[in-house]
């Protein structure tokens, strides 16, 4: 290959640090290019049904609770509601003092009632759009099952078990410990096993540790039990930078 | 110009230029890793901003917002993959410039046209503040409590605007963010919402272990179920300064495409995505080979590249006068905001102009140290490609529980962080957004704070829209309504048509 005639400043190193003999390689098929209505394109996935109905019955569910939950049983509005509401759209006439339209709005059920009406309307109408979609491929004998979409939901709980063991582990075992085996466990865990990997792991873990902890002195739990074994001066230490 | 000079003497001091650089760079490296992207970044350094001083902290997001696209262009020209999510469009003319020998180009295309654009919204701005800001001093009188809430209701109806497709599914996402802002105690009227009884609960979800769930851990647990991407061989030939020349030969798409990215920037809930569709566009319009777009035209690469970066500083113009964030990141600087305790809006521009001066200012200072960086340092930059995805997913869940932690030395927060990212996996998996829930998070805050402090003057419904901001605020947000009605309409005819 011909090396480029340039006219202004060559800032690389051509031999380093990739190969020169050939021209730029690449893994990526050709057509694997995003087109500008890519953009906004959005496709209902395997899994957006069963999600879409969860979130449809997690909306109702506020719903139900907010006769409760929200402040209505405390609620204080005027006895002729009706009127009351007409009057402040200007469709009606109320005699003598009326109660001022701030008072409603301070209450605490108000907000959340506005949210909910933007909320469960929206959730079933997602639900619609989700049914039709799935109606759809059933139509066209597409796949409509959610089981492999389930499958890596479960998959991800390891790693949720996972980062909430490491939150217990840290007033156990300290700040520095505990991220110290959380990191090359991981590591270990995600199919980085070789000795460089390993200590990649445990050099990033003591870098955050160090960075974090050490210098910009972010808190972490102030009682240790590993730390409380420690001779007082050590502990002190520990406590301080670790 | 007193308001400007002691803006810049506000980021002469040590913590603020060390958190520009490390900002800039560190922003640089964070787009350049595909994967991880500005989003993530940002709401795991959101919990140390707590800890800083306010200048100290905006900056610093501001530089990992400002240098993140430049960074992620990198990824997108020399292996097809976007570094961030607004360079997909880069793979499109980038990644063929690469195909043909000259990724070298391609990169010094990017890198100018982000700059060009980046300095032309920054420009504007400090102009704009330079010849209105007198004026906009006197605007703070006519912001009330009910002017900010309209601001923030029109923001929540272009939110979900700005979703074409899947307006019902933003709407709900927006509720659900909007449901968690109003768990909690009202302690006005000692009254709970929706706590259940659950004394965690009593005092509301904190912002930020929300945003690190819903953006980080979620990330993090989507990069560890996946694959590592076998990044192909890149290998960068060419000088990086002749896109400067090509530039100066392409004067009417880059400005065009610049200020497409500012007015969209402005328009909260728009942002970097539509600025880019506009500009590729009207490029390609343009465009005497408009058949080249898509196969390594240059011109396609700058309409792309100079949008997206002019959004960034165009972006904190909604957040600066009127206190409403136009998208996720915007948002999260928000929070730092609720956190120093100052309230983003015209109340700024009376009190401290310095101030929008130094965050303006650092922006375009951000942007000639990340062009300068990747002059010099393109090669190793372009290196971070290939750390493993999965690697990188189980450092970020390790920096997500001291971010978490460190706030209220909860680890009951770590444990609900986590939960939040689980919710944030599913939704990214299944492509929904994740913005409208951090928005509705946001302005939920808002306006509940809003309608809560403005109550006292509303005697009667007419009083929230008969002030003259409210008041226009109202008849675009029913303009908004009015035009999404009318498209919905118009396109269900169409369809049915065909």
């Amino acid at each position: 290959m011909t090396k480029p005639v340039l006219d202004d400043l060559l800032l690389f190193d051509e031999a380093l640090p990739f190969d020169t003999t050939g021209a730029f390689k690449s893994e990526c098929p050709p057509d694997k290019k995003v087109k500008v209505e890519n953009l906004f394109k959005f496709n209902r996935g395997h899994g957006d049904l069963p999600v879409s109905i969860v979130a449809a019955v997690i909306a109702i569910f506020f719903f139900v609770a907010f006769w409760t939950q929200a402040g209505w049983l405390d609620r204080d509005i005027p006895i002729n509601a009706g009127t009351y509401f007409a009057y402040q759209l200007g469709l009606a006439d109320i005699d003598g003092r009326v109660t001022r339209f701030g008072r409603i709005l301070k209450q605490s059920w108000v907000v959340p009632m506005l949210c909910l009406l933007v909320l469960v309307p929206a959730a079933l109408w997602n639900l619609r759009a989700s049914f039709k979609v799935n109606k759809w491929r059933k139509r066209f004998m597409l796949p409509t099952s959610a089981y492999f979409e389930l499958t890596k939901y479960a998959a991800a709980l390891e790693f949720v078990a996972y980062f909430i063991g490491y939150t217990l582990l840290v007033p156990w075992l300290g700040y520095l410990v505990s991220t110290m085996i959380f990191g090359s466990f991981l590591t270990w865990r995600l199919g980085y096993r070789t000795r460089t990997w390993t200590l990649r792991g445990v050099a990033c873990s003591f870098a955050i540790v160090i960075v974090f902890r050490t210098f910009l002195q972010i808190k972490t739990p102030g009682s240790i039990w590993l730390y409380d074994q420690l001779p007082s001066a050590v502990r002190a230490f520990m406590l301080t930078y670790f | 110009m007193d308001a400007f000079l002691l803006g810049l003497s506000n980021l002469m001091v040590p913590s603020v230029m060390v958190a520009i650089v490390i900002g800039s760079i560190g922003g640089l490296i964070i787009g350049a890793v595909p994967g991880i992207g500005p989003a993530i970044a940002i709401a795991i350094l959101l919990p140390a901003t707590v800890f800083l001083d306010d200048l100290v902290s905006l900056v610093l997001l501001l530089g990992v917002y400002g240098s993140s696209m430049y960074g992620g262009a990198i990824p997108a020209i020399l292996i097809n993959t976007p570094g961030t999510p607004v360079n997909a469009l880069t793979t499109y003319d980038g990644y063929a410039l690469t195909r043909r020998g000259e990724a070298g180009r391609a990169l010094s295309l990017a890198y100018s046209a982000s700059f060009f654009g980046g300095c032309f919204s920054i420009t504007m701005a400090l102009l704009a503040l330079f010849a209105f800001g007198p004026y906009l001093r006197d605007l703070g009188a006519l912001f009330g409590q009910r002017d900010i809430l309209m601001a923030a209701v029109l923001g929540s109806v272009l939110l979900i605007a700005a979703h074409k497709q899947t307006m019902g599914l933003a709407a709900m996402l927006y509720g659900f963010g909007f449901l968690i802002a109003m768990i909690g105690r009202q302690s006005s009227r000692d009254i709970d919402r929706f706590t259940f009884g659950f004394e965690y609960l009593f005092s509301g979800f904190n912002l930020i272990v929300v945003i690190v769930g819903i953006f980080a851990l979620s990330q993090a647990l989507n990069l560890m179920i996946g694959k590592d991407a076998a990044a192909p061989e890149a290998r960068v030939t060419g000088g990086l300064l002749s896109g400067f020349k090509e530039i100066a030969g392409n004067k009417v798409v880059t400005l065009i495409s610049a200020c497409y990215g500012t007015v969209m920037g402005i328009i909260p809930g728009v942002g970097e995505f539509v600025a880019q569709f506009f500009s590729y566009s009207t490029a390609r319009a343009l465009s005497k080979e408009p058949a080249r777009f898509g196969h390594g035209s240059p011109e396609g690469l700058i309409a792309s590249e100079t949008s997206n970066n002019a959004v960034p500083a165009a972006a904190m113009i909604p957040l600066l006068a009127l206190g409403v964030p136009g998208e996720a990141l915007t948002a999260m600087m928000m929070v730092v905001f609720f956190d120093a305790g100052i309230k983003p809006g015209p109340d700024v521009f009376e009190n401290n102009p310095d101030f929008l001066f130094s965050l303006f200012t650092a922006l375009l200072i951000i942007n000639v140290l990340v062009l300068i960086t990747l002059l010099a340092f393109t090669k190793y930059i372009a290196k971070m490609i290939y750390i493993p995805n999965r690697f990188l997913g189980a450092f970020i869940m390790i920096l997500a529980f001291v971010g978490v932690y460190s706030i209220r030395n909860s680890l009951p927060d770590c444990v609900f962080a986590m939960i939040f990212g689980y919710i944030g996996y599913i939704l990214r998996r299944l492509d929904w957004p994740l913005v409208p829930i951090v928005l509705g998070l946001v302005l939920g805050s808002i306006i509940l704070e809003r309608l809560t402090a403005g109550s006292g003057q509303i005697k009667t419904a007419i009083d929230l829209i008969n002030r003259p901001v409210s008041g226009t605020l109202f008849v675009v947000i029913l303009m908004v309504i009015g035009f999404i009605i009318w498209t919905s309409i118009t396109n269900r005819r169409s369809g049915y048509q065909n």
